[in-house]
């Protein structure tokens, strides 16, 4: 396995910072779970690229041992349709994530220059940005060509209303602790105080608007199902 | 492998612009000096205060709107009283489709020029009372499309949206597996062809 | 009534929701007259409004109802173009990178021109992923098998597997092969899966 894919993985909940070793079957289910969240979340979120290296190092790896395999061998078979559903599973998440990227990509733009000069952690990969920065020029160029017929159009428009995911957009939940007053949030401007909350007992199920939870999803408190 | 996306109009939605190309009725309250040409009954150069012209929703929001409105919206026939009453009666039993194509977009925009909330509360109450029977269309008609013919087109995308849903559930009961399939486009691509070739015949 | 021709172009989008017709360039052309029309009559009007006012109304009720119908020409004429690029982009993954010279004719210079730079980009950042790159447009579904049987739906010629093998893929025959190896023929058309 690809030992600095590894060592970049840092636990957020290991108390002192440790470095921790995860199994082959922990990097598959922390993929997983990235992967069914990126499905089910209306907006983009935080990218998972240490996990997804680090499994695609597992692919790698396997796929090398394959070899080795005379073809004949039974085992073979099994292993080879393994290491297949593995790279389903990264390639569904990166491509969600582009379908995303593609279709919000003045929003997502902004927000990642916001995140940037408050100097938090971005949501987009590396190669991620840089394809999003690409598309939104190759679009803003064929959207110049268009307009450039006559000079000074007013074109605040389309730059001011960049389309959006729908924050308040539904989504089955699955608590992976105990979270306590959560605020509904039921699309009215409630003062503080009058909103009405929820608690999540661990395990419990909850069909709730996303922008209720979007911080904890990307908290890890919660995932989607 | 389209995103799952909810209702959410953007500035490039095509059912928002075909929604807010529907006409209302409304009045003129300033002159509009060199418009006469946008009434159709009257030669004049300019259009006069007291007009009442029937006028896309994308001019009237415009032009509704501001410190000085120019125009008084009114409200389109099928949100007026008579025919909110009728929904209100069995919302179920009416072909929304010929009261507008885009019966609820349409709402949403002249609601507002309704400051008693009437339009608002019937919106909600078609929408909830069509739902369920919607809901019932889509996981049982079998193929028929006329089902689709008395619904707007809000409801038809929900409608195809759950039955395919439907479809795919049932297939995935009974094989438990799902074949690899040509993508859409080329299927579409293929069919139009064969229809050219069927063409030249 | 302004923005008629603007709503025939989006329209042409509504009736053509899976499949790209020809790009309408005399229609966009007309739109863009009618936006460049409206506006220069603004602008004139703009520098005389101080004269006319009196008794029939004031210009800026028209300069109003002029730029309102600026708006709507110009997310009209957007509107086209963003739904075509969407669709054009559905095309990339679906086809591939070089797409049947039918549908090609159908596209603007501007379009051919976007698609080959979404291609690059695509491309590039495909390679970028992992240490050796990853194809996204294959292992769309999850695997359930590693061979599957399929169907020839075309004479489609000699077709090498990665084994070396050579197979003679004829209309109607029948295969058994790798899952992964006749992928991307099936999404194209040349193949049709059999459960």
């Amino acid at each position: 396995m690809d030992e600095a894919a590894i060592e970049e993985l840092e636990l957020s909940d290991a108390e002192s910072f440790e470095e921790v070793q995860l199994t082959a079957a922990q990097v598959i289910e922390m993929m997983e779970e990235a992967w069914v969240n990126e499905k089910f979340a209306p907006e983009i979120l935080p990218h998972k690229m240490e996990v997804v290296d680090c499994l695609l190092g597992q692919i790698a790896y396997m796929e090398e041992n394959l070899q080795s395999l005379p073809s004949t061998d039974f085992k073979k078979s099994i292993h080879q349709l393994e290491v297949d559903r593995l790279r389903f599973l990264v390639s569904s998440y990166l491509r969600t994530r582009l379908e995303k990227i593609e279709t919000y990509v003045t929003h997502i733009l902004k927000q990642e220059q916001q995140r940037h000069e408050s100097k938090e952690d971005l949501y987009l990969s590396k190669q991620e940005l840089k394809f999003a920065k690409e598309i939104a020029e190759a679009l803003k160029q064929n959207f110049d060509g268009l307009v450039s017929f006559y000079p000074g159009l007013p074109l605040e428009e389309w730059v001011s209303q960049p389309v959006q995911p729908n924050m308040h957009s539904f989504v089955f939940l699955k608590s992976k602790k105990d979270v306590n007053e959560v605020v509904i949030d039921d699309g009215s401007i409630a003062t503080e105080g009058e909103s009405d909350l929820v608690d999540f007992r661990e395990g419990a199920q909850i069909l709730i608007a996303y922008s209720s939870v979007a911080g904890l999803l990307k908290k890890g408190d919660v995932k989607l199902i | 492998m389209p995103l799952p996306s909810s209702y959410s109009p953007n500035y490039f939605s095509i059912d928002d612009i075909l929604a807010t190309q529907e006409r209302t009725p409304c009045k003129f309250l300033l002159n509009v000096p060199k418009m006469g040409q946008l009434n159709p009954s009257a030669a004049e150069r300019d259009l006069k205060a007291g007009t009442s012209l029937e006028l896309p929703l994308w001019l009237v929001i415009e032009m509704s709107a501001g410190r000085q409105p120019i125009i008084t919206p009114e409200l389109p026939k099928v949100f007026r009283e008579s025919y909110r009453e009728i929904l209100k009666a069995d919302a179920c039993a009416v072909d929304l489709h010929k009261y507008s194509l885009h019966f609820y977009e349409v709402g949403s925009y002249v609601k507002h020029f309704d400051r008693r909330g009437d339009v608002h509360e019937i919106l909600l109450h078609t929408f909830k009372t069509r739902y369920r029977q919607l809901m019932d269309l889509a996981d049982n008609s079998v193929s028929d499309p006329s089902v689709q013919h008395s619904l707007d087109t809000l409801e038809k995308r929900i409608f195809v949206a759950s039955h395919s849903a439907r479809t795919k559930l049932n297939s995935w009961l009974i094989k438990s597996g799902s074949p690899l399939e040509a993508a859409e486009l080329v299927v579409n691509h293929k069919k139009r062809k064969r229809v050219d070739v069927d063409d030249m015949k | 009534m302004y923005g008629e021709k603007a709503y025939a172009l989006v329209k042409e989008c509504a009736n053509h929701e899976n499949s790209l017709p020809p790009y309408n360039a005399s229609l966009v052309q007309e739109v863009s007259n009618e936006i460049r029309t409206l506006v220069e009559e603004n602008q004139e009007d703009a520098q005389t409004s101080t004269e006319e006012t009196s008794d029939s109304g004031s210009v800026v009720s028209t300069i109003r109802l002029r730029h309102a119908a600026v708006k709507r020409n110009l997310r009209c004429l957007m509107a086209y173009h963003y739904n075509r690029l969407r669709l054009l982009r559905k095309m990339r993954w679906e086809f591939g990178s070089i797409l049947p010279a039918d549908i090609k004719s159908n596209l603007s210079p501007a379009e051919i021109e976007w698609f080959a730079k979404y291609s690059r980009s695509l491309a590039s950042y495909m390679r970028s992923v992992g240490d050796d790159g990853l194809n996204l447009a294959v292992d769309l579904k999850p695997p359930k098998s590693l061979y599957i049987e399929v169907k020839c739906t075309v004479d489609y010629g000699r077709y090498e597997l990665n084994d070396g093998t050579v197979l003679l893929l004829k209309k109607d025959s029948r295969h058994y092969l790798p899952r992964s190896e006749c992928e991307e023929l099936v999404r194209q058309g040349v193949f049709e899966h059999i459960l």
